[in-house]
C-alpha cells in the first residue's frame, strides 16, 4: 500500500509518514495551527477570497468551488452558523479520508476552525460513517488535546472567537454522505435527503446556515492560508487548483493513496508507471473507473495514447469525472457486465427509498442483472437497461439515482462485447442487441 | 390581494398570484398533472416524481409540486419527454405492486388504479419476480398490505402534522421501505386519517375490511354525530346497513377535508346494532316490564297520559338531536303543553356564551389562518378534534402564536408559544386579570404564575397583526364565560380582528342553544315536572331525578339508564336514518341526510314528537316532511331566518348563522362572583403536571368513549353490546421490551371479521 505524492510536495500527505503526526505536539512542531493564527488576523472576507483564489473544489465528489459555497452563507443572519465535515466516505473505491482522519486529525480541526472563523460559526460537527468508529476515538482525542491547548472551545487562542467541536457517527448508510441526508441524520432523523433549495448554506443543520465540506476539502484550507490562495491554485490548473488525493485500487502493482497536482499528465502514465503498472504483466488494461463508483467507466481506448489529464476538465474531456478520486483499475479478466452488476447491487442496497425512480428502478435493474448472470439474458435487455437508466437519470430526488444510472449507461455502451455475450441466444449466437 | 405575475403554460399566458404553487396553477388552468405525494397543506415530499414538467432555463425536468411560480416562468406540461417520464414513474410504481385490485378494498377508488388508466403503459416490461410482504394489522382498525405501498408518505405526514402523533413511520430503506409502527400496535388515537389519505390499498379500514366493494355502496354525505366541529363525512351503506364512514374528498368536500377522528370514522356500529329498540315499548304498571306495542297503541297511550298531566309536563332535548327534533320538542312544550319547562340535557349551558358574545364566531378556516390563538381551559384534542388540527397547523405551517392557559400541561401546550400553567380551579382569576391589569401581582399569585406572564400575554395580543381567535369552553365558570365572551376588546391587537370559538361537547350543542330560547336548567325542569317527554337519554348522573314521576316518555335508540324510568319508550332513528340539520361550533348549519331506512320500526325524533302532538290535537303543519320543519325553524328563529334546505345543499359552502353580537354589558354581578371565588382561592396550590394522554385509548368502537357519555341513544359507558372484544394494546419500549402497563382495554366488536391475535 503506497501513500505518496507524485509530481508535487506532499501537502495533504505531509504527516502520513511522520511518527505521532496525529498528536498535537507533532502537529505543531510541523507547522500546525500557524494557519489558524494567521487566519484569525485576517478579515472573514479575506479568508473567503483566498479560498476563492485557490480554485479549491469540493473533494466529496461534486467538485463545487469551495470559496463560492462559503460566500453563500448569510453571515449577517442572526441564526447560529455551523461547519460540518463530511467524513462519511462511502463511495466505493474511495479511501483517502480515512488516512487523513487517522494520521492527521489536527489538520481537519484546523481547517474547520478556519472555516468556522471565516463564517462566524459557533460549532463544528464531524460526521463519520458508521464503520469509521475507530477513527472517532482518534478524533475525539485530538479535539480534547486541542481544547486543553485553548484551540477548541471558548476564547480560542485567547481571542473572543469561540467554537465547539462535536463528532457523530452514522449507522452505515451511503446516502448519509449526501449532504442533506447527512444533516437529517445528524439531527437524529431518518437519513433521507432534503429538498434543495433551500441549500444548506442558507438552511442547513437545524434550519441554520451550514457549510458541509469533505475531509480533504477542509484539510486543504490550512495549506491555502499558509501559502496564499494564488500559490496553492498554481500547483494545479486554472480551474482545478492545488493537489488531489487519489485512492487507487484494483489490478495495479502498487495500490494506495496518491497525491497528484491537479492537471497531472497523464492517466495512462499514472497507471503504468506511478502505480507500478498492471498487477499481472500478461494481462492488459481493460477499464478504469477514475472517480469512485458513481462516474462513467472508461475503456482502454479512451486511455491508451489519449493523454488524459487528471483534473476536473481533463477527465470530462476524457469521458468521465474526478468524482471522489476513487480510482479503480481493471484488467482484461474482468467481465464488465458482472462488475456493473456488483455496483448496481450496491446502489439498490443503498437507495434510501424516498423517491420512486431510484427505489424501484435500482431494484428492477438488479433483478435484470441477476437474471442475465443466471443465463437468462435476452437481446432486448441492453435496451431495457439503458431505458430504465434514462428513466432514473435526472428524475430522482437526489443524485444517488443519477449515480446508479451512469455506471450502467457507460458500461453498456463502452463494453458492448461483455453484454452481447450474455444477451445473445446461447445456442446459436443469434439475435440483435439493440443500441450498443 | 397579493401581487400578480405572468407565467406561460403550454404557450398560453396567465396572470397568477405571486407565490402560487405551480402544480396548483396548472390544474386550476385546466392542465392535468398527475401526482401522488403532493397534498396541499402538508409538508412537501417531492418523492413520487409524477408531477414532472419542463421549465425553461432549468436543467432537468422539475417537480411542479415544489416550484413556486416566478414572473416570466415558461412551463411545458405536455411533451414527449414529459409523457415518457410520467409513464416511467407509473411503470416503476407498478414494478413491485401486486396488481391484486380484484381483492383490494381500495379497488374502484384507488388513486394508483386511476392514474395508471390515465398515464400508464399498456405493455408490461417488468417480467421479474415481485417482492412480497405479508399482510398485517398495524392496530385492530388499521389493516396494512405493505406490497401495495408507493411510499408517498401521506400517511406519516398526516399523522405527524394533523394529529401531532407521529405514530406511523417508514422503516427499512430502499425497495424494502415499509410503513409501520415504532413497535407493537400503533400507539395513537386511532383516528384512521392515515387510512383515509392513503392513495392505494396499503392502509385499510380494518373494521370494514372485505365487507363490500366500494362501488356497491351508496354514499350519503352527512354531518358527524359526535363532535361539535360539524365534520362532513360520507356514510357508505348497502341494503339498509351502514358499512363504513369516510371523509374521502372525492365524495365529500366539507370543512374538514379528509380529516375525521376515531369516533366519527369508526364508531358507527351502533346504527345497525342488534340491541336497537325494535318496537314501541309500554310499561303498563310502575315496576313492571317494558312490553312491545304498536305505534298506534303507544302514541295513543302517550297522548292520553300527557293530556292527563296537563301543564305539569316538562320537555327535555338532547344536544345530540337534529335541530328539527329539538325545535319540535320545544314547540311541543310551548304550543301543546303551554309550559316554559323545557331544557337541554347538555353538560354545560352555552347561553352564557352566546348572550354575551361580543365578536363573531371564528370559522375553522379562520382558525387555520389566525395569527394568534388563545385557548383558555379545554382539551380540543380530545373533544374538538378538527379545531385542534387547525390550531396545530396554524402554528406549524404558518407560525401562528398559540397561547394556552390551562391547569395541566395538555399535549397541545408543547406547541404553544406561551403556556400559562395556572393552579387548578383558578381560571376565574385569569379572567379577572385579563379584564383588569391593576391587580396583576395579586392575580398572578392566585394563578401561581409570574406577573410577567400576564404582561407577556398582553404584549403578544397587542402585537398581533391578523386575526386573534379566543377559545374556551364549559370547564370555566358561567361567570367567567360571560365575562370572556363580552371582552373582545381585551384581545385587540394592532390591526386584529377578534373572533370567538366556543368549545361545546356535542354535535348539536349550539343548535340546541339556538332553538331552545328561554330554556330552563335541566334540574329545574326535572324537579318542576310531574310528567316528562325526553328526547334522548340523560346522563346517568341526572337520572335519579326521574324517580317518582307520574309519567315518562323517552325517545331512544337503546334501552338505557333513562329508559329504566320510562313508562313508554319510542324507538327513535339514528342520524344515519333521518334528514335534518346540526349547527356546529362555528355556527355552520349543515345537513344531516338519510343514508338508510329507519332501522326496525324506529322513526325520526321530530316525527315522533309530531305524532304525539297530533294525538293531543295540535297540528304543527309539517306535512311529515323534514323540509317543512326546517322552514318552520327559519320562520321563527331570527338567526336562521330565510334558510331552506336547498341553501344548505353544498357541503363545500356551509352557511353560517349570524349569532347576535352583544354590546358591552354591565356584568358587575358576574364580576362580584368572580372576585369572591378568587378570594377564596389559596395562594398555595399544587400544580398538576401530568400531560393527559389524548385519545390513546382504543376507543370503545362499537359504543362510545365515556367522554361522549350522553349519546342520545346510547347512553353512557353502554355496557350493552355483548360482542365486545377486549384486546390489550401492547406497547413496547424503545429497546423492544414490552411495557408493563398494557394500555386500556380496547373494544373492537368485530371479532368475527378480524382474527385479532395479540402476541406479547
Ligand atoms: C449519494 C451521495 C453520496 C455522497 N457521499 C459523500 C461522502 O461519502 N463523502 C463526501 O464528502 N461527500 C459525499 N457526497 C457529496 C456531498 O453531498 C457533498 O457534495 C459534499 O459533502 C460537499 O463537500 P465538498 O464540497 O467539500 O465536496 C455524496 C453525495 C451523494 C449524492
Ligand atoms: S435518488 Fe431518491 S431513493 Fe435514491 S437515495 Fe436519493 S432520494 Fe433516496
Ligand atoms: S390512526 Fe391516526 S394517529 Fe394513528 S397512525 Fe393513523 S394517522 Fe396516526
Ligand atoms: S401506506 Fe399509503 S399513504 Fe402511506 S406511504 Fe404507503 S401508499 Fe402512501
Ligand atoms: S407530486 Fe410532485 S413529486 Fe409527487
Amino acid at each position: 500500500m503506497e501513500i505518496k505524492a507524485i509530481g508535487c510536495e506532499p501537502l495533504q500527505l505531509k504527516r502520513m509518514h511522520i511518527k505521532d503526526g496525529h498528536t498535537l505536539k507533532v502537529y505543531q512542531e510541523t507547522g500546525g495551527y500557524e494557519s489558524l493564527k494567521k487566519a484569525m488576523n485576517m478579515s472573514q472576507d479575506d479568508i473567503i477570497n483566498e479560498v476563492k483564489a485557490s480554485a479549491l473544489r469540493g473533494r466529496g465528489g461534486a467538485g463545487f468551488p469551495t470559496g463560492m459555497k462559503w460566500s453563500f452563507v448569510p453571515r449577517q443572519s442572526p441564526k447560529p452558523k455551523y461547519v460540518v465535515c463530511n467524513a462519511d466516505e462511502s463511495e466505493p473505491g474511495t479511501f483517502k479520508d480515512r488516512y487523513l482522519l487517522e494520521r492527521d486529525p489536527h489538520a481537519l480541526i484546523e481547517g474547520m476552525l478556519i472555516a468556522a472563523f471565516a463564517l462566524g460559526a459557533a460549532a463544528c460537527y464531524v460526521y463519520f460513517r458508521g464503520e469509521y468508529r475507530y477513527l472517532i476515538d482518534i478524533m475525539d482525542k485530538a479535539i480534547d488535546e486541542a481544547r486543553a491547548a485553548d484551540i477548541v472551545g471558548k476564547n480560542i487562542l485567547g481571542s473572543d472567537f469561540s467554537c465547539e467541536f462535536f463528532t457523530h457517527t452514522g449507522a452505515g448508510a451511503y446516502i448519509c454522505g449526501e449532504e442533506t441526508a447527512l444533516l437529517s441524520s445528524l439531527e437524529g432523523y431518518r437519513g433521507h435527503p432534503r429538498m434543495k433549495p433551500p441549500f444548506p448554506a442558507i438552511e442547513g443543520l437545524y434550519a441554520c446556515p451550514t457549510v458541509v465540506n469533505n475531509v480533504e476539502t477542509l484539510t486543504a484550507v490550512p495549506q491555502i492560508i499558509e501559502m496564499g490562495g494564488k500559490a496553492w491554485q498554481e500547483l494545479g490548473t486554472e480551474k482545478s487548483g492545488g493537489t488531489k488525493l487519489w485512492s487507487v485500487s484494483g489490478h495495479v502493482k502498487k495500490p494506495g493513496v496518491y497525491e497528484l497536482p491537479m492537471g497531472y499528465k497523464d492517466l495512462e502514465k499514472f497507471i503504468m508507471e506511478d502505480c507500478g503498472g498492471m498487477l499481472r504483466d500478461d494481462k492488459k488494461l481493460k477499464a478504469v473507473i477514475p472517480g469512485g463508483s458513481s462516474v462513467y467507466i472508461m475503456n482502454a481506448e479512451q486511455i491508451v495514447g489519449k493523454g488524459v489529464t487528471m483534473d476536473y476538465e481533463g477527465l470530462v474531456v476524457g469521458g468521465s469525472m474526478v468524482g471522489s478520486g476513487g480510482f479503480i483499475v481493471m484488467d482484461e479478466t474482468v467481465d464488465v457486465m458482472e462488475s456493473t452488476k456488483n455496483l448496481t447491487e450496491f446502489y439498490k442496497h443503498e437507495s434510501c427509498g424516498w423517491c420512486t425512480p431510484c427505489r424501484e428502478g435500482t431494484d428492477w435493474l438488479v433483478k435484470i442483472f441477476n437474471r442475465i448472470s443466471e443465463g437468462g439474458g435476452r437481446p432486448e435487455d441492453a435496451q431495457l437497461l439503458l431505458d430504465i437508466c434514462d428513466n432514473i437519470e435526472g428524475k430522482s430526488f437526489c443524485p444517488l439515482g443519477d449515480a446508479a444510472a451512469w455506471p450502467i449507461q457507460s458500461a453498456v455502451k463502452r463494453f458492448p462485447e461483455d453484454f452481447k455475450k450474455w444477451l445473445l441466444n446461447k445456442t446459436n449466437g443469434n439475435g440483435v442487441v439493440a443500441n450498443i | 390581494m397579493s401581487e400578480l405575475i405572468k407565467v406561460t403554460i403550454n404557450e398560453q399566458d396567465f396572470e397568477v398570484e405571486k407565490g402560487a404553487r405551480l402544480i396548483d396553477v396548472c390544474r386550476e388552468k385546466g392542465f392535468n398533472i398527475p401526482s401522488f405525494c403532493y397534498y396541499s397543506d402538508l409538508a412537501l415530499q417531492a418523492s413520487c416524481r409524477m408531477c414532472l414538467v419542463r421549465i425553461e432555463k432549468m436543467p432537468k425536468l422539475q417537480t411542479s409540486c415544489t416550484i413556486t411560480c416566478t414572473d416570466g416562468m415558461i412551463v411545458t406540461t405536455q411533451s414527449e419527454e414529459i409523457e415518457k417520464a410520467q409513464r416511467a414513474m407509473s411503470e416503476f410504481l407498478l414494478a413491485n405492486h401486486p396488481l391484486d385490485c380484484p381483492v383490494c378494498d381500495r379497488g374502484g377508488e384507488c388513486e394508483l388504479q386511476e392514474m395508471i388508466f390515465d398515464w400508464g403503459d399498456v405493455e408490461e416490461r417488468f417480467t421479474e419476480k415481485k417482492n412480497v410482504e405479508p399482510e398485517k394489522f398495524l392496530s385492530p382498525i388499521v389493516a396494512n398490505d405493505p406490497q401495495r405501498c408507493i411510499v408517498c408518505k401521506r400517511c406519516t405526514r398526516v399523522c405527524d402534522e394533523w394529529m401531532g402523533e407521529d405514530a406511523i413511520e417508514a422503516g427499512n430503506r430502499g425497495v424494502n421501505t415499509v410503513i409501520g409502527t415504532y413497535g407493537g400496535w400503533l400507539n395513537c388515537s386511532q383516528c384512521g386519517n392515515c387510512i383515509e389519505v392513503c392513495p392505494t390499498g396499503t392502509l385499510l379500514d380494518g373494521v370494514y375490511r372485505h365487507e363490500t366493494r366500494p362501488w356497491e355502496l351508496d354514499q350519503t354525505i352527512t354531518t358527524d354525530v359526535y363532535g361539535s366541529d360539524g365534520m362532513q363525512l360520507s356514510i357508505g351503506s348497502r341494503g339498509g346497513l351502514v358499512h363504513r364512514i369516510v371523509a374521502r374528498d372525492r365524495y365529500v368536500n366539507g370543512l374538514n377535508g379528509e380529516f375525521l377522528d376515531v369516533k366519527a370514522r369508526f364508531a358507527h356500529e351502533f346504527v345497525n346494532h342488534p340491541d336497537r329498540i325494535k318496537t314501541p315499548l309500554i310499561r303498563y304498571k310502575k315496576g313492571g316490564k317494558l312490553i312491545p306495542a304498536t305505534w298506534d297503541e303507544a302514541i295513543h297511550f302517550v297522548g292520553q297520559k300527557l293530556t292527563e298531566s296537563g301543564k305539569n309536563v316538562g320537555v327535555v332535548a338532547s344536544p345530540r338531536l337534529t335541530n328539527e327534533a329539538i325545535f319540535t320538542l320545544k314547540r311541543f312544550a310551548k304550543e301543546v303543553v303551554g309550559t316554559d319547562n323545557y331544557a337541554v340535557s347538555d353538560r354545560y349551558d352555552l347561553s352564557v356564551f352566546f348572550d354575551n358574545l361580543s365578536a363573531p364566531l371564528a370559522t375553522h378556516k379562520e382558525i387555520r389562518k389566525a395569527k394568534t390563538l388563545v385557548l383558555i381551559g379545554g382539551e380540543p384534542e380530545e373533544e374538538q378534534t378538527f379545531t385542534a388540527k387547525q390550531m396545530r397547523q396554524a402554528v406549524r405551517n404558518d407560525g401562528a402564536k398559540l397561547i394556552i392557559v390551562n391547569h395541566t400541561p395538555i399535549r397541545l401546550s408543547a406547541q404553544a408559544s406561551q403556556f400559562i400553567h395556572i393552579n387548578p380551579n383558578s381560571y376565574d382569576a385569569f379572567v379577572l386579570a385579563l379584564t383588569d391589569s391593576a391587580n396583576d401581582d395579586a392575580n398572578a399569585k392566585k394563578l401561581g404564575i409570574e406577573t410577567k406572564d400576564l404582561a407577556d400575554f398582553r404584549q403578544t395580543l397587542s402585537e398581533t397583526e391578523g386575526d386573534t381567535v379566543v377559545m374556551f369552553g364549559g370547564d370555566l365558570s358561567p361567570q367567567a364565560q360571560s365575562v370572556l365572551a363580552n371582552s373582545a376588546d381585551a384581545f385587540d391587537g394592532t390591526n386584529a380582528k377578534v373572533l370567538f370559538h366556543p368549545l361545546p361537547l356535542y354535535n348539536n350543542s349550539v343548535g340546541a342553544n339556538d332553538l331552545m330560547e328561554g330554556k330552563k336548567s335541566l334540574s329545574e325542569v326535572l324537579k318542576n315536572s310531574k310528567a316528562l317527554l325526553i328526547g334522548g337519554s340523560l346522563q346517568e348522573a341526572d337520572t335519579n331525578l326521574l324517580a317518582n314521576k307520574d309519567f315518562i316518555v323517552v325517545q331512544e335508540l337503546f334501552e338505557t339508564e333513562t329508559t329504566k324510568y320510562a313508562d313508554v319508550v319510542l324507538p327513535a332513528a339514528s342520524f344515519a336514518e333521518v334528514d335534518g340539520t346540526f349547527t356546529n361550533n362555528t355556527g355552520f348549519v349543515q345537513r344531516v341526510r338519510q343514508a338508510i331506512e329507519p332501522v326496525n320500526q324506529s322513526k325520526a325524533d321530530w316525527m315522533i314528537t309530531t305524532l304525539i302532538a297530533r294525538e293531543m290535537g295540535a297540528d304543527f303543519g309539517y306535512n311529515f316532511s323534514a323540509t317543512m320543519v326546517f322552514k318552520a325553524i327559519a320562520d321563527s328563529v331570527s338567526a336562521y331566518e330565510g334558510l331552506r334546505y336547498p341553501a344548505l345543499k353544498d357541503e363545500s359552502k356551509p352557511v353560517q348563522v349570524k349569532h347576535a353580537i352583544s354590546a358591552k354589558k354591565d356584568l358587575s354581578k358576574e364580576f362580584d362572583v368572580l372576585k369572591s371565588n378568587v378570594e377564596k382561592l389559596s395562594d398555595e396550590a399544587n400544580k398538576l403536571t401530568a400531560t393527559p394522554r389524548v385519545g390513546h385509548k382504543l376507543h370503545r368502537l362499537t359504543t362510545l368513549t365515556s367522554k361522549t357519555a350522553q349519546f342520545h341513544l346510547l347512553a353512557h359507558g353502554n355496557p350493552k353490546p355483548e360482542n365486545l372484544l377486549v384486546s390489550p394494546l401492547v406497547q413496547f419500549n424503545l429497546d423492544g421490551t414490552p411495557r408493563t402497563e398494557t394500555a386500556d382495554a380496547a373494544a373492537v366488536g368485530v371479532t368475527d371479521r378480524i382474527n385479532l391475535k395479540v402476541e406479547y
